[in-house]
């Protein structure tokens, strides 16, 4: 089974919002209901400032601190490592939310449940890759399978030494940033 | 985006909880430990902590969303076992009907009551173990948050614990001055009680703050958003001064001048610790900051 995965590419990242409203077009959200969105950062000193972009969005753990925290176990990981969530079983706790230290799960209030990124797992069971990957203009992601050496990501991951955000939170994230 | 997921239904529950796990330990005290005069006390001890917890569970499953609109999801609750909230929902049904079954021992209601009097000891024992666990409980429910690292200290159960005990004591101080208002100057005994349980409450208060100042940097965000930022006049006004200091006053005052106190000031100091205790929760539930992911 392959262990699927994002690497992102921030340094390419023009903060157009097409991977989001291309999720949300896939996954036929709301326009105030989004699986992943654009963090903005300022950084560097004068002259040479910057703005980084940083797309989040769910970042699939393999030590996931909300099916931790799941009272119904609803939230369970898939054979390809994907974080998924069995909605009828879902009661609407929020406890995955103030367990989620990425903040990244969101309330769908229409249904009453939680519900968040699921890596686009129809289309990629499919062939396909998720629709924030196929659908970025300057190519900033990269998806495929990490225990793969020789696959394009896990190439992107050693050749650039991209790193999950707060790897400190020990929670071994799925999507890995390149910033610098 | 990044709404608040828990709002005052949360903030409630954990008040009442602790309100009425607090007034259970109060009750068995008072049952135990003092002579007749303060039955009254122990009574309507009793009598409040099963209907606290039962409302504080309530606010619980009202904000429920799915679970509220098709309740038979709440069937799959205690399904993980390494989630706090399936512990809570153990503890919670079961500590609700002991607390109940001894409010009808101790207040001798109806053929249950007279039936579950023999039993009083059991009851009491198995009440206090629950009602440790349900205050303790609703500290630990939000300290094994990680993603809010304001919460995750081992300091939230125990701060939690001593709310508890000091709100259930006020509980059933009042509930004693509703039952028998002649009951109002044997109180002034129990004042001793607020007086020790309220100082365990700031010491810990001011630990916990001090802590997590230095803690990491999103808990200190949290921490001083309290002490001088947007909820700081909530949290010196109404847990700091009105829920802690005031109240200690007080009672040092109605444990000396023992009987004389008028009869609102006795009830006010009460009535303070519960706002104390309510306002706790909430500053700490709406103080809540997320890991700086970036």
């Amino acid at each position: 089974m392959p262990r699927y995965g994002i690497a992102i590419d921030t340094t390419k990242c023009i903060g157009c919002h097409a991977c989001q409203v291309a999720c949300q077009n896939h996954n036929q959200l709301d326009y105030n209901q989004r699986f992943n969105w654009i963090l903005e950062r300022d950084r560097g000193k004068y002259p040479s400032f910057d703005k980084e972009f940083v797309p989040v969005q769910c970042n699939h753990c393999e030590d996931a601190p909300c099916e931790r925290v799941c009272p119904t176990a609803a939230i369970y990981t898939t054979a390809e490592g994907i974080v998924h969530i069995r909605s009828e079983r879902c009661v609407g706790c929020k406890y995955c939310v103030e367990a989620c230290p990425y903040k990244v799960r969101i309330v769908d209030h229409h249904k009453g449940i939680v519900t968040k990124c699921w890596l686009c797992i129809d289309m990629v069971r499919k062939g396909g890759e998720p629709a924030c990957v196929t659908t970025c203009p300057n190519q900033v992601r990269i998806f495929g399978d990490l225990d793969d050496p020789n696959s394009k990501i896990s190439r992107f991951i050693a050749e650039h030494r991209a790193q999950p955000l707060r790897p400190d939170l020990n929670t071994k994230p799925k999507i890995y940033y390149k910033r610098s | 985006m990044l709404e608040n997921a828990w709002g005052w239904l949360i903030v409630a529950y954990l008040f009442l909880a602790g309100a009425g796990a607090g007034a259970f330990v109060a009750a068995v005290a008072c049952d135990l430990l003092a002579p007749d005069w303060s039955k009254s006390l122990a009574r309507a001890g009793s009598l409040a902590s099963g209907p606290l917890v039962a409302v504080g569970t309530m606010c619980l499953v009202f904000d429920l969303e799915a679970g509220l609109w098709q309740p038979w999801r709440q069937l799959y609750l205690v399904s993980n076992l390494s989630s706090m909230i399936s512990w809570g929902v153990i503890v919670l049904s079961l500590f609700i009907p002991v607390a109940l079954l001894y409010a009808a021992a101790l207040n001798d209601l109806t053929f249950v009551g007279r039936y579950a009097k023999k039993y009083v000891w059991h009851l009491e024992v198995a009440g206090s173990v629950l009602a440790v666990a349900t205050a303790v409980y609703t500290g630990i429910l939000i300290a094994v948050v990680n993603g809010v690292p304001f919460w995750n200290t081992p300091l939230m159960p125990v701060l939690f614990l001593a709310s508890a005990v000091s709100t259930g004591l006020a509980v059933a101080m009042i509930g004693a001055a509703i039952i028998d208002i002649t009951t109002i100057r044997t109180l002034s005994n129990f004042a001793l009680g607020h007086v020790i349980f309220l100082a365990i409450e700031g010491v810990v208060l001011m630990l916990f703050i001090f802590m997590s100042l230095t803690r990491s940097v999103e808990a200190a965000v949290s921490a001083n958003m309290m002490i001088s930022g947007v909820l700081s006049p909530y949290f010196w006004l109404l847990v700091v001064v009105l829920g802690i200091l005031v109240p200690f006053a007080l009672s040092i005052v109605e444990y000396y001048e023992y009987g004389k106190m008028p009869k609102y000031l006795v009830v006010g100091a009460d009535l303070l610790v519960l706002v104390g205790g309510m306002s706790l929760r909430g500053v700490i539930i709406f103080a809540a900051s997320p890991p700086q992911i970036v």
